[in-house]
């Protein structure tokens, strides 16, 4: 390695370009507004540095679509950008990108992350698919906070209750998380005693959980069917257990602690909010007459507006009015004795959710900034109280309003956000780390990101082509050894107890009993794929009957298997593994990460990679590296499988036959793992691994694990 | 997350300054008494047997009583001690063993209990405690080249605020080779080799210039993977030089092989090794389940016991025995027992605890403690102290308030004499 080489390639930023020369104007008018505002701050604030260059478009180019549609680009895609119109291509992607079906895959688990949703807890594979659909369908995300904290009803056939039923329906857990995922406001100390840095006392808290105090978890004995109700007594009592007489404890009224902002009529961007909602109300209307069939969300934002009618109009008893309103949601999808809406938390709800409530807004464009751009303007990003103040609050506040202004559009905000100039910005190094914090921490270069767990798994995936199959039938056929277990005494039918389990090497000896070894099971890298739509559609049977009885076979089957283990662990049993060769056609393909199961497995590639278990309350994603990490990169089947060369992939052509030619082979992988053409040298150096392998294929594959394995490929330019 | 630790946090200090006797600092005096009984544990084994394991059946039998059921109690090798018939190997062993018979659990749902009892702490809402492995590997110094926390055949509890660092290590099927420590099949150690020594220099032009702690932490990252996967010390999860007659003398079950790595995985250093075992709750036919698990735990056990104890790693080397809770006395209508955290026992041996030590007792149905109970942060108390960790040390948690690493308790000091 020559040192010209090293000096050339200091960074990304002056590695050759794939793209014409970065064009520095390119802050689009969309988002220019918050890098003017957030300049101005910066004035004020005595901030003197000059900040880096907007990044080249290659390197935006990669930005955006890790950020928006969780991978990196494909070749094809580089292409099209590449034919675009330099002047407005940033804009132009941006706007392809939010339409994008990838783009609601993988900001659920934005949300998801941030509501802590679990496909393993009740009714949590079904909120999944329920946050999902609603970004597809641009559900507005105060309607979205709306239903999650409102409602009650069945673990999947009600899937908004997920939320609720994730912290098991316990007032006081919900009264923390509700605070900190919505508003930004650490309560949850204050459950024990008064919060020991802010302003919150233990009456605040009692008075929010009294919110949730009369909503129960029911479990039925035998369907093992879960949901949530309503009762008459709450659970929430004051003063405290053990503070005070017993017998003075009464029920706490719930009390929203949080205030609003002072209305002084400057607030433009409610009544803008509330003319475009009259706009879209008149739309629906007109829609109306032609489509009769009215969804559930629409029912229960008219259940909303009647309520809202008889609170303002004092018409009607407000009672009747639930009471009509719970009949109605009742008649629409339970057909039993559950409360569909909580009434208290439904009041809660609109606390939360009022467009004169900062914090709402705030907090959430607030975590969105911090997510785009590597750091949040209020950090930590849950915590926005007095007491931390945030660094930029009028460009804070900016995002904020627009982002109320636009109905609570989360494509609104994201496009705001990555069409801005500090999302565009350059990182910064080679400088002490004192002034490059501190030109992080005014926005003026953007600091280092890893991609998410689930955008390294897709971008191995694409970058190896491995989203479908690419070597063709038959051309990889492996001799293996299977194995399968079965009972002696039933061996003569053949029914088979284990797993089949295939080894690359022939039995050692064979095996002695129970010492079947599962040689190679890289099953830390797959799982079985998870089918919104099909859940969604599972939770709008109006067949109750259906859903009970899928349970109860749930149940009867793990009965099944946990007996079948235990026999298996029964002396008596006499058990024979059979080994048998086979041959496979060793040709893998991969679903994306975004359709498993989250989170997934404690020691499943994501969860190496910093997804969290979702249950701590402001456990945020830990991307820093771990040894485990680089042992699933440097050995594991993914980027193994990624590297390997297949003759159904672009490069293969370039590398046998007539038209092959190693340059461009070489310059093709370059960019389908790193978005960029290599430079001279690096060419020259991928030439002689290449060569050194011997064997052209293999030489080509180790190049690719190189370039998947390597800081740059997970590092976002 | 890095570790939120400090160990002098303001009311630590306030602590330590305000509380005297006779002019010591209470913190001292306690020091003090604590050397009187050298910490001699350097690893921990612990089993952990997830189901609520029930203690008549195992560590308390109640000859003669209604609650005993169908298991006579046997003697051991402890004048006086007695414990149920399925462990026919370990009682001759239970010289360098001990019980505590009086533990007073307080949850009854699994979820709860194991919460508690592998973590001291109740649970609360939005915070994750950390596991007593968690606690010991952030204690206790890494030793060679293998994790310092192992979890064989099941999970470990989280690390919780001690952060990623202080995970368990996790190794599905004892014995089996984890294919994540060797090239892939096709890449023989040459080429793979070739692709490490390049890969380090792609890195490190990378990052050439930068300061970023990250990229420094990936390329560490990488280089300790490296020296993982090149360690001789990998056989220690390994047992196909194990003999047949060893094997067979364990019990060639998943548990006994489970054992057995665990004691070879101490042997090369490993901190803290947790052993999963399942099926404990027998709500119904808890007899026949009972006898089984005897059947399987009990050759382990004992030769775990009797090996360590031969070659001396015993006197450093915990070994810890525990479930969610006991079961109930009374039989059901289905021959089962229910869950029952009212009184149960912990199964100990080696890191210093005194051998043939019973600590407290049940009543003569096993139903409640009638001497000297012990509260689930007690345990925890104790096992810190024989490892020589302060349980009271002070650990800043995400909701910004720090925490000690015991939720409280007071170390059974008579276990160490």
């Amino acid at each position: 390695m020559n040192t010209k080489l090293s000096v050339a390639l200091v960074g990304i930023v002056s590695c050759a370009t794939l793209l014409s020369q970065a064009d520095l104007r390119a802050a689009s008018p969309d988002g220019s507004e918050i890098g003017r505002i957030l300049m101005a701050e910066n004035a004020a604030k005595g901030v003197k540095h000059k900040p880096m260059p907007i990044a080249n478009d290659a390197t935006f180019l990669r930005r955006v679509y890790v950020d928006l549609i969780g991978r990196i680009p494909t070749e094809d895609e580089i292409r099209k950008f590449a034919k675009m119109p330099k002047a407005t291509r940033r804009v132009a992607l941006v706007d392809e990108l939010l339409a994008n079906a990838r783009f609601a895959d993988t900001w659920t688990v934005f949300y998801s992350d941030m509501l802590r949703l679990r496909t393993n807890a009740d009714g949590g594979a079904a909120a999944i698919a329920f946050v999902h659909k609603a970004i597809e369908d641009g559900m507005p995300y105060d309607q979205l906070a709306k239903r999650f904290i409102s409602a009650n009803g069945k673990a999947g056939a009600t899937p908004e209750v997920g939320f609720v039923l994730g912290d098991n329906a316990d007032p006081m857990a919900l009264a923390g998380a509700t605070s900190q995922v919505f508003l930004g406001i650490r309560v949850a100390c204050a459950q024990c005693h008064d919060h020991p840095f802010d302003v919150w006392t233990q009456h605040d808290f009692y008075g929010l959980a009294a919110y949730f105090g009369k909503t129960r978890r029911v479990e039925t004995q035998f369907t093992n069917t879960v949901y949530t109700t309503e009762v008459d007594q709450s659970t929430i009592l004051w003063p405290p257990l053990g503070e005070g007489d017993a017998s003075e404890r009464k029920p706490m009224p719930p009390r929203f602690p949080f205030a609003f902002a002072k209305s002084d009529g400057a607030s433009r961007y409610i009544s803008r909010l509330e003319q475009l909602r009259t706009a879209k109300a008149l739309a629906l209307n007109a829609n109306k007459k032609k489509k009769p069939e009215a969804s559930v969300g629409d029912l229960l934002t008219s259940l909303d507006k009647k309520v809202d009618k008889a609170a303002r109009g004092k018409k009607r008893n407000t009672l009747d009015v639930a009471a009509e309103a719970k009949r109605d949601a009742r008649n629409l999808r339970i057909g039993s004795g559950i409360a569909s809406q909580s009434e208290l938390r439904t009041e809660l709800a609109k606390l939360i959710t009022n467009p004169k409530n900062r914090y709402f807004s705030r907090s959430f464009a607030n975590r969105v900034w911090a997510h785009l751009v590597g750091r949040g303007i209020v950090e930590p990003i849950d915590d926005l109280s007095d007491n931390n103040a945030p660094s930029h609050p009028k460009t804070l506040d900016y995002l904020a309003d627009e982002f109320v202004a636009s109905g609570y559009d989360l494509k609104t905000l994201v496009r705001m956000i990555v069409t801005s100039v500090p999302y565009q910005r350059s990182h910064v190094y080679g400088i002490d780390e004192l002034t490059q914090n501190e030109l992080e921490d005014a926005f003026l270069a953007t600091p280092m990101r890893r991609m998410l767990s689930e955008v390294i798994y897709d971008s191995v995936v694409t970058a190896g082509h491995l989203f479908e199959f690419k070597h063709a039938a038959g051309q990889n056929l492996k001799t293996v050894w299977q194995s399968s277990r079965v009972t002696k005494a039933s061996s003569s039918s053949g029914s088979v107890a284990g797993q089949l389990v295939q080894t690359d090497g022939a039995p050692k000896a064979m095996p002695a009993k129970n010492q079947l070894a599962a040689a190679g099971s890289y099953d830390l890298e797959n799982t079985i794929e998870f089918d919104f739509d099909a859940i969604l559609k599972k939770s709008q049977e109006k067949e109750e009957v259906a859903i009970e009885r899928m349970k109860v076979m749930s149940k009867e089957e793990l009965e099944a298997m946990r007996m079948q283990q235990q026999a298996r662990e029964r002396r008596n049993v006499e058990y024979i593994d059979r080994f048998a060769k086979a041959t496979i056609d060793d040709n893998p393909s991969f679903i994306s990460s975004f359709r498993m199961a989250s989170p997934a497995a404690p020691d499943h590639f994501l969860r190496v990679f910093g997804q969290t278990d979702r249950t701590q309350l402001g456990k945020h994603r830990d991307q820093s590296p771990s040894m485990r990490q680089a042992l699933m990169m440097l050995n594991g089947r993914l980027t193994h499988e990624a590297s390997r060369v297949g003759e159904l992939e672009p490069v293969y052509p370039l590398l046998v036959g007539e038209k092959a030619n190693l340059s461009q082979a070489i310059q093709l992988v370059y960019r389908e793992i790193l978005t960029r053409q290599p430079s001279k040298d690096e060419l020259a150096e991928a030439k002689t691994i290449v060569a050194e392998a011997g064997k052209l294929l293999d030489g080509m594959a180790d190049l690719r694990w190189l370039l998947l394995n390597c800081d740059e490929f997970r590092f976002l330019p | 997350m890095p570790c939120l630790d400090y160990r002098l946090s303001r009311r630590a200090m306030l602590g330590a300054a305000s509380a005297t006797f006779m002019g010591f600092p209470l913190r001292q005096l306690l020091a003090l008494e604590g050397t009187s009984h050298p910490q001699k544990a350097e690893h921990v084994i612990l089993f952990w047997n997830g189901g609520g394991m029930s203690h008549i059946d195992t560590w308390d039998p109640k000859p003669g009583r209604p609650t005993q059921g169908e298991f006579e109690a046997i003697k051991t090798s402890v004048p006086g001690m007695q414990i149920s018939e399925i462990f026919p190997e370990l009682s001759k062993q239970m010289h360098h063993c001990s019980l505590i018979r009086s533990v007073a659990g307080t949850q009854g749902a699994h979820g709860r209990a194991t919460y508690h009892l592998q973590t001291s702490y109740s649970q609360f809402p939005n915070l994750i405690h950390p596991g007593f492995g968690s606690v010991v590997v952030h204690e206790k110094k890494k030793l060679g080249d293998l994790p310092a926390y192992v979890s064989v055949s099941g999970r470990a509890p989280r690390s919780g605020y001690l952060g990623q660092t202080c995970e368990a290590y996790y190794v599905g099927g004892p014995g089996e080779k984890d294919p994540y420590l060797s090239f892939p099949a096709d890449i023989n150690q040459e080429r793979g080799n070739k692709r490490l020594e390049r890969l380090a220099k792609f890195n490190s032009r990378f990052s050439s210039g930068n300061t970023n702690e990250t990229l420094k932490a990936t390329q560490t990252s990488i280089k300790d993977a490296v020296r993982l996967m090149r360690s001789p010390a990998l056989q220690a999860f390994e047992l196909d030089k194990v003999p047949t007659t060893t094997l067979n003398r364990y019990g060639d079950t998943a548990f006994g092989r489970g054992t057995l790595v665990a004691k070879q995985l101490v042997e090369t250093g490993v901190r803290f090794v947790q052993v999963n075992r399942g099926g404990f709750d027998t709500h119904s036919e808890n007899f026949p389940a009972m006898r089984n698990h005897g059947e399987v735990m009990d050759p382990a056990l004992a030769s775990l016991v009797e090996d360590l104890a031969e070659s001396g790693m015993l006197e450093k080397t915990l070994i810890v025995m525990l479930s969610e809770f006991g079961r109930t006395p009374r039989i059901n209508d289905n021959a089962g027992r229910d869950h029952y955290p009212t009184v149960f026992s912990c199964f100990l041996a080696g890191g210093g605890i005194r051998g043939g030590t019973v600590i407290g007792a049940s009543d003569e149905n096993g139903e409640q403690p009638a001497e000297r109970p012990v509260k689930i942060p007690d345990l925890h108390a104790t096992f810190c102290h024989a490892l020589g960790i302060d349980p009271a040390k002070e650990v800043m948690t995400p909701l910004a308030r720090a925490l000690p690493l015991v939720d409280g308790g007071e170390v059974v000091s008579e276990l160490f004499a």
